[in-house]
């Protein structure tokens, strides 16, 4: 089967890889495509959690890579989709668990058997990330547009890069475009321009997908999201679509621009003049 | 430049735009080990280098690096000071008709002044 192997990766943690692997697979599964995600955070294992599968787990990666089950025994299937599948990881064990050599010989059996194989890496630079991203055709590198995410994501896009795997593309997540159109967080643009990689997806900061995880349901399936849309639009230029990417300034409130008018409040966003050292 | 344009553009940088300056120079450090003494070293050699053929205005000179996509540039700004430039060789023999030229050559070049 022609399958590729995609890992999504950020440096830091808590910047919504668990929850991007989620949205992204389940979003592919429902455009039909077989796929496989994988929990590769050994020891702080979250990505059955969020698809709602954390109590069906038997065997787990560990297991499969010591020889204890057989692939299929450890691949929990999801509850809507036929052609979704977890490869949970391990919560008892540690990262060092597995090495490079067995991580590769995983995705080359799970290439057998999906489309896509989609591998949830761990935070930070060590193993554990070594290991997620060793077996992989293609990265995805998640930041939220403040400074230490985009840094971690940099020293990540450096190390992808010595690694020999082709350069990442970028999911922004958690953008506030409120925020944004105050001039109070850096824009897609000003993270493009610090990083200089392809973007994949602009996902705004949504509390739908904290309901969506309480529930254990991926938040592409709620049509109102417009995070669950952007994971969604990912999805679909991931299978090669051209889908514009997400226009999420809305036009400035009334009381935004009668502060404009009056000369207080933020300076007008777009074309900047700088005048200040920097 | 409008009114409003014009008073935008006095304001202090917004925290967003701050961050993505404070960034760039963070990045610069963390990729390249790029140091304000090795700067200076870098500086040193340049002026010396170029001093022997231009005379240079050693207050401004300015070395920094920055960021452009994903490559790292050293920039050097290396106002010069005089009009005429100055410089001697001994010009290669090529041949009879360039007998006439041998030894040392004074070539001075008119420079014009930066209109700035």
């Amino acid at each position: 089967m022609d399958s590729r192997v995609i890992t999504i990766t950020s440096g830091k943690g808590g910047v919504g890889k668990t929850t991007t692997t989620a949205n992204l697979g389940t979003a592919l599964a429902m455009q039909g495509k077989k796929v496989v995600v994988v929990d590769s955070d050994i020891g702080l294992r979250n990505l059955d959690a969020v698809l709602g599968l954390e109590n069906r787990i038997v065997y787990d990666l560990v297991d499969v890579v010591e020889g204890q089950c057989r692939l299929r025994q450890a691949l929990i299937k999801d509850k809507r989709l036929p052609e979704l599948y977890l490869l949970p990881a391990a919560q008892t064990r540690d990262k060092n668990a597995i090495n490079s050599v067995q991580m590769v010989q995983l995705c080359q059996q799970l290439r057998q058997e999906f489309e896509f194989v989609l591998i949830d890496s761990p935070a930070g630079i060590e193993q554990g990330f070594r290991n997620a991203i060793v077996g992989a055709d293609e990265i995805i590198i998640v930041t939220n547009p403040e400074m230490a995410s985009v840094r971690d994501a940099d020293r990540i896009i450096g190390l992808v890069e010595a690694a020999g795997k082709p350069e990442p593309r970028l999911i922004l997540n958690r953008l506030r475009p409120d925020m944004v159109r105050r001039g109070d967080m850096m824009d897609v643009a000003d993270v493009l321009e610090v990083l200089g990689i392809d973007l994949l997806g602009i996902v705004p900061e949504d509390e739908l997908i904290i309901v969506a995880t309480n529930k254990g349901e991926p938040v592409v399936y709620d049509k109102r999201s417009r995070a669950g849309q952007a994971f969604m639009n990912a999805a679909l230029r991931i299978l090669g679509e051209e889908i514009p990417l997400e226009e999420l300034m809305e036009a400035p409130t009334l009381m935004e621009r009668l502060r404009r008018l009056v000369g207080f409040g933020p300076a007008v966003i777009g074309k900047r003049t700088r005048s200040w050292p920097s | 430049m409008s009114m409003l344009d014009f008073m935008a553009s006095r304001k202090r940088p917004r925290p967003g735009e701050l961050a993505k300056e404070r960034l760039k120079v963070v990045l610069v450090q963390d990729r390249v080990k790029v140091n304000p003494e090795l700067l200076e070293q870098i500086k040193a050699d340049l002026l010396r280098v170029i001093s022997e053929r231009l005379e240079v205005d050693e207050q401004h000179v300015e070395i920094t690096m920055t960021r452009e996509d994903r490559w790292d540039k050293l920039q050097a700004a290396v106002p010069i000071k005089r009009q005429k430039i100055t410089f001697e060789w001994d010009p290669p023999y090529y041949g009879p008709s360039a007998e006439g030229l041998q030894g040392p050559l004074q070539v001075e070049v008119e420079r014009e002044e930066p209109s700035s």
